[in-house]
């Protein structure tokens, strides 16, 4: 598999590597921008995931370049966070507002208040690991398999962590709605 | 399949990540659970607004532009020269590389001859792209550039447009080269851009020289007290033809009008 990177003299081949991967450069930026908010941090994320790639290319050793590139990218993200907000405290998860009504007026104020700019906002407040999930699944389309190599967790802790993130945002959703007609 | 497992299993069961057996029981169990009908459509209905409506990020074009310079300084730096050579000895033969060596030999005592200058202005050119500050002034129009540097540089550049000649007029920018504030502007060649700096010749001139330098051309010339100095990853002749249609339409002046 290796020699196919490479060429005559034995080199990795730049084009090989834009052809399997630039492709991605569209998922990439959507998971870096998702992930660190601004689209500075996250084009600076994304070329230095390529940088990373690229010399760790003579590793790749084919099949799905999606996931093994996301990971990189991932790796980068997380780092840039931890650099980015060692000084900002998160914003606590504010269980009164997020306590559940009942199950249908919950379900009404949930229609009420969806749409474009809700969802945006709402997803903004959720955790990382929880906003990564739901870009990489239902935004980006990866199977439970490859999240669970690309985040590194056993596809069992994909299945429950995603369905907490949907759950959460639904929750976020409500009570954003819930606010608003206080004020 | 009791209720709880059902609920559980409701996301992936959507998600179509469930095995057919699987499947098949909390089907049955769905069939006779209005409760869970009603969660699947909640979760249906939850996806399908995250799908519609939360915006899907894409990359900028410059992005693209950045990231593909980027590589190719950094194969550049990866690929040691001797690389060049064990791969010319494999693959053919004694004689040929005998030829080669020479070559190589010429080609890096060539390269130790690119001037500071011709390196700095690939350094300005690779720097333009990566750190999206490719332009100051956006535009397309050579009366806009031009008055743009006024008050910025101590002379005003000639700001000629090539579109016509399928080599668009982009943008300008100031930059530094040599330790002074030159002009640059910015040109664009399908998806490559070229740097064209423009600075007053009073201490040395050009002499239309092609250096390359890392995949990057230089090509730098004299012409009425000015010193022009084009940067590209384009190619050699493509470089060559854009410097001589700059040459053909900059006019005779001197300096400062």
């Amino acid at each position: 598999m290796m020699e196919q990177h490479r060429d005559a003299g034995g080199n990795l081949s730049q084009q090989d590597f834009e052809r399997v991967f630039l492709p991605h450069l569209d998922a990439a930026y959507n998971l870096a921008r998702w992930l660190l908010r601004n689209d500075q941090d996250a084009e600076d994320a994304v070329q230095e995931a390529y940088m990373r790639a690229y010399k760790a290319f003579a590793r790749f050793r084919g099949g799905d370049g999606k996931a093994w590139f996301m990971t990189i990218l991932r790796n980068v993200c997380y780092t840039m966070i931890k650099k980015l907000r060692s000084h900002e405290t998160p914003e606590p998860f504010d269980e009164e507002i997020h306590q559940p009504v009942g199950e249908s007026d919950m379900q009404e104020a949930f229609r009420q208040k969806a749409n474009a700019e809700s969802l945006h906002d709402a997803l903004e407040k959720l955790p990382d690991e929880f906003r990564e999930i739901i870009v990489l699944h239902d935004l980006e389309g990866l199977a439970y398999k490859e999240i669970a190599a690309v985040v590194g967790i056993p596809i069992g802790t994909v299945m429950s962590r995603l369905a907490r993130a949907r759950g959460r945002l639904r929750a976020e959703i409500i009570a954003s709605n819930a606010r608003e007609s206080l004020s | 399949m009791n209720h709880d497992e059902a609920v559980r299993l409701l996301g992936p069961y959507r998600d179509g990540e469930l095995d057919l057996t699987t499947c098949l029981k909390l089907e049955e169990h769905l069939a006779g659970c209005p409760s869970c009908q009603q969660k699947l459509a909640e979760e249906q209905e939850l996806v399908g607004l995250i799908q519609s409506e939360a915006p899907r990020f894409k990359a900028s074009p410059f992005l693209k532009t950045r990231i593909r310079a980027a590589l190719r300084e950094e194969k550049s730096l990866t690929i040691p020269w001797w690389k060049h050579f064990s791969s010319v000895w494999t693959y053919s033969g004694l004689a040929g590389a005998a030829v080669m060596f020479a070559l190589l030999a010429a080609g890096v005592f060539w390269t130790q001859r690119i001037p500071a200058l011709a390196q700095e202005a690939v350094a300005d050119h690779v720097r333009s792209l990566q750190v999206s500050h490719l332009m100051d002034v956006a535009s397309t129009d050579q009366h806009t550039v031009k008055p743009w540097f006024a008050g910025k540089l101590d002379y005003s550049p000639q700001v000629v447009d090539l579109a016509q000649s399928g080599y668009p007029l982009i943008g300008g920018r100031l930059d530094v080269l040599d330790r002074r504030n030159v002009a640059a502007i910015v040109y664009q060649r399908r998806k490559h851009y070229i740097n064209l700096f423009i600075w007053p010749s009073d201490a040395e001139s050009l002499h239309g020289r092609l250096y390359e330098q890392n995949g990057y051309h230089v090509l730098g010339w004299t012409k009425s007290g000015m010193n022009y100095l084009a940067v590209s990853e384009l190619g050699e002749k493509e470089l060559r033809e854009f410097v001589k249609m700059i040459q053909a339409q900059t006019i005779e002046s001197r300096p400062g009008e």
